[in-house]
């Protein structure tokens, strides 16, 4: 017998490459998914996809407003699905995957948030798209 | 942004805003640079109304507390919502200063 999960939710956006419209979309993602989410995923849910924003638009794009950063989210069933693309070069993730800042470090703790609060996290070889899977 | 207040020898300081994040980091950090170069030494970060701080918002409050350790100071996060506080933790924030949830 096949178990059918069915789509909750899903949405798909461009956005301009600014820390602006980063903040407008996640205070947005942050009022719908308290409608679908318990407390501790809405936090998880809001910190994973601004984490993968911000890079995207500071490290991706380095801020040229003039590039785009697309961001899909579906919810399906007990999974949420968020994939962020942006139109830069790309990065070296398999470098930065297991980096740790510690202190003094002021920066370095993307990654490591992505690692802690996603279940699975997977880049393109290019490294300008990062999918995550986020059960809930 | 943030407001400050003086209570005893000690400096509190409370976002106004409900998201520390990266878009709204360079004025915060201006403002507690601001503070410690007036000669503030004992700084609480009272976190009651931040829902979300994200890694850049970490890194402000990393690097308030360099400055204040840089001059014999000390800080203090406190009124941290049990997310955040899990978030802190497990970014071994708690390893360096003392904080406390709400």
């Amino acid at each position: 017998m096949s178990r059918t999960s069915f789509i909750l939710c899903e949405l798909r956006v461009a956005l301009p490459a600014t820390l602006q419209a980063v903040e407008e979309f996640s205070v947005e993602f942050q009022r719908r998914s308290r409608a679908l989410l318990d407390k501790a995923n809405c936090f998880a849910a809001e910190l994973l996809v601004r984490e993968a924003l911000t890079n995207a638009v500071l490290h991706g794009s380095h801020g040229d407003p003039g590039k785009q950063v697309r961001c899909s989210l579906r919810l399906k069933g007990r999974c949420l699905l968020i994939a962020v693309e942006d139109q830069g070069a790309g990065f070296d993730w398999r470098a930065a995957w297991n980096r740790k800042a510690e202190f003094p470090d002021d920066s370095g703790r993307g990654i490591e948030i992505l690692r802690k609060y996603a279940d699975r996290v997977r880049f393109n070889q290019r490294g300008n798209v990062v999918a995550m899977i986020k059960r809930i | 942004m943030l407001v400050v207040t003086r209570e005893d020898n000690k400096t509190v300081v409370r976002p106004s805003v409900e998201n520390i994040v990266a878009a709204i980091l360079p004025e915060m950090r201006t403002k507690l640079r601001a503070l410690v170069e007036e000669g503030v030494r004992d700084l609480e970060f009272d976190l009651a109304g931040v829902n979300m701080v994200d890694s850049s918002g970490i890194g402000l409050i990393v690097s308030a507390y360099n400055s204040l350790r840089k001059v014999g100071g000390r800080m203090t996060v406190t009124h941290v919502s049990p997310e955040l506080l899990e978030l802190f933790q497990s970014m071994r924030m708690h390893q360096h200063f003392n904080i406390t949830g709400n």
